[in-house]
């Protein structure tokens, strides 16, 4: 049996090491957000509608920077070839693996998000929403990450992106509605639990197919 | 009789019986399917009634409805023969997958095209981001993500799994899909034919458009059978069997 602290812990050294897995996803998020008001209009009553949708298709967009992170190294330097052949139990080493990576690229960002209150005129009633709803979204688009990367491991192709993308619809339909309505004095917790639900449901069958995807690439 | 299904089951599975059985079946699929076609068209454009509000518009119908009911249902049945490859590993349903889903992503391109020259008179607008409209393009998307994954694999066995695998994943979720984009927006009328309840179309338009979509999805079986028969010969070009065959012909 695998030992999965140290697994946990073999992950947060690799991913506090290499400062570009957790620094890009982050200045790709700042540079996106300012540049917004620039491209679109410095008008607080535009900006402030299109803030909800605006900071999850960033989100969304930043995902695609780190999703082939999670497996590409362990694919190259052989441990993914050396676990799959221990004949471990996979699917708790990838969770593992899309957690650490959840933490790294997605909760920098969702922390960063507060801002948009100052830069997008985000309405302050809109934050509790916006963290609420990308918590529990982000770890799916990071499951949608994790088997576009194990598919598409080793090559550099734009199917990963292609596939990922439209999978996460739901989620930014889900997340983006969440705050429009709690702008509405409508109640979102309908949302949340949908996002929620989501989440659970996929969990098992992403770890699955993941795995699969994984073994495609050693015959 | 069971018997006799299990056994046409697992001959499906073998290439030489699946050339040889769809060769005598193409012909007779193929008038079917034109003339079906012809029939309904001939029909739907020149003798089916002019619709009270929209006028001629409707006629786009006989081409709209079947073309999007068989992309959804070519899907669905590329799911299930991703399931029987991931679960009985038979090669077959790799050929299917890879076969059917250049065509459910042709016709899921004819509906949206004909959806948006029949938006543009009844609507005055070519594309709105209605549910349907939206979870037809994420539809259309899934293919795409499908026919570039089968290039992606050197090894053939590789590229069906992962095939499979996406198909399977996108099963599962195109209903959430369906479902959150209906609570986004829906412009789109609601469905008009019903197996169960009352149909809310006249029948003298309902026969034709019936005819219609029987036509479109013979001409899939049609289609399917020519484009995995190629799939086949050239997987097993190098294969006795095959060779023994075109010499003899």
């Amino acid at each position: 049996m695998i030992d999965f602290t140290k697994i946990l812990k073999k992950e947060f050294l690799i991913y506090s090491r290499k400062s570009s897995s957790f620094i890009s996803p982050v200045v790709f998020f700042l540079i996106s957000i300012s540049l917004y008001p620039i491209g679109i209009s410095n008008d607080p009553d535009i900006l402030k509608n299109l803030a909800p949708g605006l900071i999850w298709i960033t989100i969304l967009l930043s995902t695609l920077i780190s999703f082939q992170n999670i497996f590409s190294e362990d694919y190259e330097d052989g441990s993914i070839e050396l676990l799959l052949a221990s004949g471990q139990n996979l699917s708790l080493i990838v969770l593992t693996k899309i957690f650490v990576n959840w933490i790294f690229s997605c909760l920098p960002i969702i922390i960063l998000s507060v801002f948009s209150v100052f830069l997008l005129y985000l309405p302050t009633e809109g934050l509790k929403p916006l963290i609420i709803s990308l918590l529990i979204g982000t770890p799916t688009i990071c499951l949608f990450g994790a088997l576009a990367g194990a598919l598409s491991l080793g090559k550099n192709s734009i199917t990963g992106p292609a596939l990922m993308l439209p999978l996460s619809l739901p989620v930014l339909i889900l997340g983006t509605q969440a705050i429009n309505y709690s702008l509405n004095d409508i109640s979102f917790s309908s949302n949340i639990l949908l996002l929620t639900a989501i989440l659970v449901f996929l969990l098992p069958i992403i770890l699955f197919a993941s795995v699969g995807a994984l073994k495609l690439h050693f015959n | 009789m069971f018997q006799a299904l299990k056994n046409f089951y697992h001959k499906l599975g073998s290439y030489p019986w699946f050339y040889k059985i769809s060769g005598k079946v193409i012909p007779f699929v193929g008038v079917l399917s034109i003339s079906l076609i012809v029939i309904s068209s001939v029909w739907g454009l020149f003798f089916s009634p002019t619709d009270a509000v929209q006028g001629d518009v409707y006629r786009i119908i006989y081409f709209h409805v079947p073309a999007v009911s068989v992309s959804q249902v070519i899907y669905y049945s590329m799911s299930i023969a991703a399931a029987v490859f991931l679960i009985w590993r038979m090669k077959m349903a790799g050929v299917y997958i890879k076969s059917l889903a250049p065509i459910g992503a042709a016709f899921t391109f004819i509906g949206l095209l004909s959806g948006a020259i029949w938006g543009q008179p009844t609507w005055g607008t070519w594309w709105v981001w209605d549910a349907r409209l939206t979870s037809t393009l994420v539809l259309f998307l899934f293919y795409l993500a499908i026919i570039g994954m089968q290039s992606t694999f050197a090894s053939r066995k590789s590229a069906d799994t992962a095939v499979s695998i996406i198909t399977l994943v996108g099963v599962v979720n195109l209903p959430i899909v369906k479902k959150s984009v209906d609570w986004w927006n829906t412009l789109h009328q609601p469905a008009s034919i019903s197996i169960s309840g009352e149909s809310s179309i006249s029948s003298e338009m309902l026969i034709p458009l019936l005819l219609s979509i029987l036509g479109v999805y013979v001409f899939v079986f049609f289609v399917g059978l020519l484009f995995m028969r190629a799939e086949i010969s050239t997987r097993e070009q190098n294969k006795e069997w095959f060779k023994k065959l075109s010499s003899n012909s």
